[in-house]
């Protein structure tokens, strides 16, 4: 989607100015960065640019320094007079994180629960949704993702792949506006990569709004709708993925890329 | 063979006085320790600095001594206790600041991303730590409660002290009286069978919770 044709009305996630610091360290200074609905945005760039950091931020796993960052129309967070971040309450920064979904790395499925367990507890717990309301939508989406024969399974007796998928599913059932990747694949095997990748895919096609932090360049390029490329806790460059990969224009993301493809 | 029946029987009743004091304490310390355990570990100051010198006294004095204490030094400041009060409150303050250090070492066991996966699905930290962190904690530190509850059913021994006639007591009196000592082979035994149902129930319970740990 071109960001020209993009209405006002649209942009899914806005971040001015973001400045982040662990301790001394500046992880993420200055960031600017527009999410659209239905956009499927690859941050792509080399270990500790600050690329997960930005993504956690946008659900507030990580608390911003400066900068602010509005969330479906809504405030999460802006300067106060003093140039501070500074959060809006509790219960609202509640509903306003609720457009969101997040699967991890590390998958971070609920090992004591089954599988339809891991997709029903949130609905039930944090929306108050019966069993009967939530089941067959859980149901559902298991099927989508292809698990739906595991759905009475604990996690640990599935592959990394089937994990993921679950995850992805779990996000799902909260019904989110935008779904976060933090390095969906990173922990996978080739071939169960692809199965990961492939249920994303599926969800691009659906005009899910997604950011994805990934070291998959053949995702980013067939897949992801914009690529965002970060270094040294900047953005360096922001394309269309076919301009991004065919005519790279800063020196860093050529080195980079020539690095990640050859 | 006829006098061994007669002294079992005798102790017996012994054997109920320890059972109760066993699953009293049990009923009340383990839920004291969990209470304990959160309150240690949330953010609140002088709560947390409260709940850890309760568990440095506990841990750091004999409960012989906290027994004692309990008994003779409450009533000098009015506090008068029955026998059987007296020792539930000795054993349950004493047997939570253990579990406490095991289910707070249990909480802290539980990966970081649990909480992450849990926050972005909405949970509140009262939910997260309900639903989530707690039902996997438990069954993390099944090993470390179950000796804990094993030394318990031994620890009752002590209430002698207070005159209480418990299994070890019987035993003793009856010892003492017929110059036999046949009773503390028996109260041996007592404890044996006890302790060796304790450890049955917790390897079931080990097993229940294993199918979901890798």
């Amino acid at each position: 989607m071109p960001s020209t044709l993009i209405d006002k009305n649209d942009i899914m996630v806005q971040i001015t100015g973001l400045k982040k610091k662990f301790g001394d360290l500046q992880v993420l200074d200055n960031i600017d960065l527009n999410i659209c609905r239905g956009e499927v945005v690859a941050i792509l760039g080399p270990s500790g640019s600050g690329k997960s950091t930005l993504l956690r931020c946008m659900n507030r796993l990580e608390e911003i320094n400066a900068g602010s960052i509005v969330i479906a129309g809504e405030t999460l967070v802006e300067n106060n007079e003093k140039g501070e971040a500074s959060y809006t309450s509790p219960e609202k920064a509640r509903k306003i994180l609720s457009h969101m979904g997040m699967v991890f790395q590390q998958f971070n499925l609920f090992p004591h629960m089954s599988v339809i367990d891991n997709l029903m507890a949130a609905p039930k717990i944090v929306k108050g949704q019966s069993d009967s309301e939530i089941r067959p939508i859980a149901e559902e989406l298991l099927k989508k993702v292809g698990l739906y024969d595991k759905r009475e399974v604990f996690p640990s007796r599935l592959s990394g792949g089937q994990q993921q998928r679950v995850a992805i599913a779990r996000a799902l059932a909260m019904r989110p506006d935008i779904l976060l990747f933090d390095e969906p694949t990173s922990a996978l095997d080739p071939e169960l990569t692809i199965e990961v990748l492939k249920t994303i895919r599926q969800l691009a096609d659906e005009k899910m709004t997604m950011a994805v932090v990934t070291h998959e360049m053949s995702f980013a390029r067939d897949v992801a709708s914009r690529v965002v490329f970060m270094a040294d806790s900047h953005i360096v460059e922001e394309n269309t993925s076919q301009e991004f990969f065919r005519n790279p224009r800063e020196e860093r993301t050529r080195n980079f890329l020539k690095n990640m493809l050859y | 063979m006829e006098q061994i029946m007669h002294t079992s029987a005798l102790m017996l009743e012994g054997s109920k006085v320890t059972l109760e004091i066993f699953f009293l304490t049990l009923m009340m310390a383990l839920p004291l320790g969990l209470i304990v355990a959160l309150i240690r570990l949330s953010g609140l100051g002088i709560l947390r600095w409260a709940m850890e010198f309760y568990i440095w006294i506990m841990r750091g004095t004999p409960l012989m001594l906290q027994l004692l204490f309990v008994y003779f030094a409450l009533p000098m400041v009015g506090v008068r206790l029955n026998d059987l009060s007296s020792a539930l409150l000795a054993f349950t303050l004493n047997y939570a600041a253990y579990f406490a250090e095991i289910f707070r070492a249990g909480i802290q066991s539980i990966p970081r991303g649990q909480y992450e996966a849990s926050k972005t699905l909405g949970f509140t930290y009262v939910q997260t730590m309900r639903h989530i962190i707690i039902p996997q904690m438990i069954a993390r530190v099944l090993p470390p409660v179950s000796n804990e509850t094993i030394n318990l059913v031994k620890d009752t021994s002590l209430i002698y002290i207070l005159a209480m006639n418990d299994l070890l007591r019987v035993a003793r009196t009856i010892v003492q009286r017929e110059f036999d000592m046949t009773p503390f082979v028996i109260a041996a035994v007592f404890y044996l069978v006890m302790t060796f149902v304790l450890t049955w129930v917790f390897n079931k319970l080990e097993a229940h919770y294993a199918k979901y740990i890798d």
